[in-house]
């Protein structure tokens, strides 16, 4: 007694893929908001500032001046330098998380990540609170007779930046250390090489590639920064050319974006050609081992395990100093530019009055962005992962150009073509939102893309097979496998939406000004303790972001289950 | 639905092409109703595209695949109404037991009473009731392939599909394994598709086999005449072990180059001759001396119920293997010996792989 099959539904929309169409539509949305501003740029840099002919005025220019030769000269220098220490901090630390056990491991990764959450530019001037010129530091030591280096200029900004970006090199190395099969360290010991040998034979040349990734990571984020060199640089002293290039398209005294282009242009060209360096030197070495690595964690011996976890928490805890001297003096009383040890709350009265809608602002960008950088990143990843041809290829490397796009590149190419018809957009809330989606898209498009990549393409045949048309598939399987990388994406994306500034810097207008640039015009302009107080609230709604978003990601799949 | 005379599965002449590969040269092949018919063949031999096909995950570049009387080119996969079986389960690892198996019934619409009931009979029938609520993750590789095989079969499907589905199960488990899913085929009498490269369990489980290769099918029978009767030499090769003699045929017989001769009628060609393993054993004074020959004992192996010998051919050096039973008398590794074997249990190939004798 057969029952007559029930057969699935096969209609229209059984039948409907919908992601190349999806596909089109997000490689139309790069190409008007990546390509265009960006290729707007490189054409106007090749237009004479004062000739307007087609050539290479604008470059001969540059490399003319002595003072756009030194701000090329500054930028590699703090690149350079930032980049060692930042490696010098984050490497010991990926080293020590990826092989050893020792008390505390988890806290102190928990204060690593928070490092992320404060800009640079916080840390810059709680620098100089401390060791600027009347920095109570400073002031500490001149009461002793030393009179302390100056901490404006390249050394300061290479700090600041170096601290803010350690965990970048840590996370990568990390990974790349966790991706090198032990049993080839083990291999080497068995034919007799010492541990120094090991290190030096095996190991370090296995995680090259990832210590070159972080390098180029780190580097182009102290290349691309904008708030650290304008506050520690004190403007023409020290330039450097993400801030040239702001202040010669936004120069009060005449105007040129000619030159700004050609200044956006070098900087681009910097990026670039170390992506492809890297992309080379690394892409001739394939670490990458079939077999499953070895995670376990090597146990230490007492003394050795309390030495690791004090060294570990040294060394986070010192880059953490800017921001709790952020956050402490913010509480406390200002006169003139001295912080008095006397707490109160005047800071965040005086700057609620001045804050104007700058929180409001920043919290509706910063959510419309983030809402539009899970959907949007999250069907590019998987549409990108799962899809092979031109196509999706080409959605994945455009998606991908901002990631090493400096922000004030990008808000100049954004002013520049998008301040006339057909899209009149400057000036207006959407332009800083889209600007936020653009520049942030990357994490999250790379994190869906990764998560995707290791979900079973068989789980959507089953569910094919089962009866389910593909969208439905993607919605009751795909999608709750992809939830916690989405969340980690858009973890990310959070705190660095809501702490974007080189970009909006250049594009908002008095009634679209947010939180992070409030924070620099007062850090810039000396109005220590009103800076203090919105850096404090800038990264305080970070962090509450970020902990609601791991909050989320904890398992909760008996929910997911009665959503079928 | 069919129930009239003619195959329930029917693939004609299917091409698949990537490139300048051929997946599939031209295949053809038909399943009645109720019938396993396994999919046997060498890694790349087209037997995964050809399930990927009748599945409706790959179109074919030429030919049709009909069911049931409906032809299923252009039919999405989602539309075919098949259970498939994964090799590496499938298993939806977000979704609890019960859920997985009442995947398939949700998207038809069924009603949810019905779904617990036919979930619960589903799961009863692969013994797993006790584990509706748990979560994949807590389940064995058994286990899972059986919440694969309930949740494929609960929908009734007009046609199973199962990809290599035992072959990440360790030994013992895969033939526990397919004797279940054996009689829970027959049981049910659903028409099945089986892909494997494991010719024993081929053989274990098929009502008739086709072996494929270089995306051709080569043979389809049952798995006695795939055995005993292999019309091309590489199924003869492929399944079980067999010695290969060199020879060549003149004047109605084919010489052996390791000795041994044989009545053979074709015309005058180079041939080989293929004898089972087991189908070799120690001369008696009784054998004629042209189906014996000497050979000298390179290694014994001890397998418990046959000791199988490692042979050098003492004419030619050919290499042989002989399995006897474990029982029998003992061979010394080092030793020359006589062997023979029944011209009845050779099979003889031309060069091109065709049968000859």
């Amino acid at each position: 007694m057969r029952r007559a099959p029930a057969l699935p539904p096969g209609g229209v929309l059984a039948r409907l893929d919908p992601w190349p169409l999806l596909g089109a539509a997000a490689l139309l949305v790069v190409l008007v908001f990546v390509a265009w501003p960006l290729s707007e740029l490189a054409l106007e840099s090749f237009i004479g500032q004062e000739s307007q002919h087609f050539g290479f005025e604008n470059y001969a220019t540059f490399f003319a001046s002595s003072y756009f030769r030194r701000a090329l000269f500054n930028s590699l220098t703090i690149g350079a330098l930032g980049t060692i220490i930042a490696l010098c901090i984050g490497v010991p630390l990926a080293f020590a998380y990826a092989r050893y056990d020792f008390p505390g491991r988890d806290t102190i990764e928990v204060a690593i990540l928070l490092s992320m959450l404060s800009p640079p530019f916080i840390g810059a001037y709680a620098w100089i609170m401390m060791f600027g010129r009347s920095g109570w530091v400073s002031e500490f030591a001149r009461d002793l007779g030393i009179e302390l280096p100056p901490i404006y200029g390249a050394f300061g900004i290479s700090i600041a930046c170096a601290f803010g970006l350690y965990p970048l090199a840590f996370l990568v190395v990390r990974s790349g250390l966790a991706r090198v099969n032990r049993s080839l360290e083990e291999a080497a010991y068995s034919l007799g090489r010492g541990r120094l040998g090991v290190m030096f034979t095996i190991t370090l040349p296995l995680v090259l590639p990832a210590l070159l990734t972080a390098a180029l990571l780190v580097f182009l984020g102290v290349v691309s920064d904008f708030g650290t060199p304008g506050i520690l640089g004190e403007g023409e002293r020290f330039p450097v050319l993400a801030t040239l290039a702001y202040s010669l398209y936004l120069s009060e005294i005449g105007a040129e974006p000619g030159m700004a282009a050609t200044t956006c242009m070098i900087l681009l060209a910097i990026t670039f050609v170390l992506v492809l360096g890297v992309r080379f030197l690394s892409g001739r070495r394939s670490v990458a081992s079939d077999t499953a690595s070895d995670l376990t964690l090597r146990p230490l011996s007492g003394g050795k395990r309390w030495a690791m976890t004090s060294g570990v928490a040294l060394l986070v805890l010192t880059a953490n100093v800017p921001t709790i001297v952020v956050v402490v003096s913010s509480f406390l009383e200002v006169r003139g530019a001295v912080f008095q040890p006397v707490f109160t709350l005047a800071n965040y009265r005086n700057a609620m009055v001045a804050m104007g809608n700058a929180l409001w602002n920043s919290l509706m960008l910063a959510t419309i962005a983030l809402a539009l950088i899970i959907a949007v990143g999250g069907s590019a990843g998987y549409y990108i992962s799962r899809r092979s041809g031109l196509l999706p290829r080409a959605l994945d490397l455009l998606i991908m150009v901002p990631f090493v796009v400096p922000g004030t590149v990008i808000g100049i190419g954004y002013a520049t073509v998008f301040n006339e018809p057909p899209l009149l957009l400057t000036g207006t809330y959407a332009i800083i939102a889209i600007v936020y989606v653009i520049r942030r898209l990357p994490y999250m498009t790379r994190s869906c893309a990764a998560i995707v990549f290791q979900i079973d393409r068989a789980l959507e045949d089953a569910s094919l097979s089962l009866g389910r048309p593909p969208l439905a598939g993607f919605r009751r399987i795909v999608l709750p496998l992809m939830r916690p990388g989405m969340v980690a994406g858009a973890a990310i994306a959070w705190v660095e939406v809501f702490s974007e500034l080189s970009a909006s810097i250049v594009l908002y207008t008095g009634p679209t000004r947010t939180l992070p640039i409030a924070a620099y015009q007062q850090a810039a302009t000396g109005d220590f303790g009103m800076a203090a107080a919105y850096s404090t609230l800038l990264v305080g709604i970070a962090a509450i972001g970020l902990f609601i978003f791991l909050f989320a990601a904890r398992g909760r799949r008996d929910r997911v289950v009665g959503w079928i | 639905m069919n129930r009239g005379p003619g195959p329930h599965l029917w693939i004609d002449r299917v091409v698949k092409r990537y490139g300048s590969f051929t997946a599939l040269d031209g295949v053809s092949l038909t399943a009645s109703r109720g019938e396993l018919l396994t999919l046997l063949g060498p890694s790349g031999c087209g037997k995964t595209t050809l399930l990927r096909i009748i599945a409706g995950f790959l179109q074919p570049d030429a030919g049709q695949v009909s069911l049931a009387g409906r032809g299923l080119n252009g039919v999405p996969p989602n539309a075919r109404n098949l259970g498939m079986v994964f090799q590496n389960y499938a298993i939806f690892p977000h979704l609890s037991v019960a859920e997985n198996v009442a995947y398939g019934l949700r998207a038809r619409g069924i009603a949810s009473s019905e779904i617990v009931r036919r979930v619960a009979e589903a799961l009863a029938r692969v013994r797993l009731a006790q584990f509706a609520d748990r979560f994949p993750d807590a389940l064995s590789g058994g286990q899972k392939q059986r919440v694969g095989l309930a949740r494929a079969m609960v929908i009734e499907p007009e046609l199973l599909l199962l990809d290599e589905p035992l072959s990440n199960l360790d030994a013992k488990l895969r033939i526990e394994m397919r004797q279940e899913i054996r009689l829970m085929q027959r049981e049910l009498g659903i028409t099945t598709v089986y892909v494997t490269h494991d010719q024993e369990e081929a053989l274990a489980i098929s009502d008739r086999i086709a072996v494929m290769d270089r995306g051709r099918i080569l043979q389809v029978g049952t798995p006695r005449e795939i055995y005993e009767q292999p019309t091309h030499a590489f199924v003869a090769d492929f399944i079980g072990g067999c010695n290969w003699f060199e020879g060549t045929v003149s004047n109605g017989e084919l010489r052996l180059a390791a000795g041994p001769r044989l009545a053979c009628s074709a015309a005058p060609q180079t041939a080989r001759l293929a004898l089972r393993w087991e189908d070799l054993r120690p001369a008696r004074e009784t054998d004629p001396p042209q189906s014996c020959l000497a050979a000298r004992v390179a290694m014994v192996s001890y397998l418990g119920h046959r000791v199988r010998l490692h042979l050098r051919a003492c004419q030619d050096d050919t290499e042989i293997h002989a399995d006897l039973p474990s029982h029998g008398e003992l061979h010394m590794e080092g030793t020359t010996a006589l062997f023979a074997f029944d011209p009845q249990r050779a099979r003889v190939f031309a060069s091109d792989g065709t049968r000859l004798l």
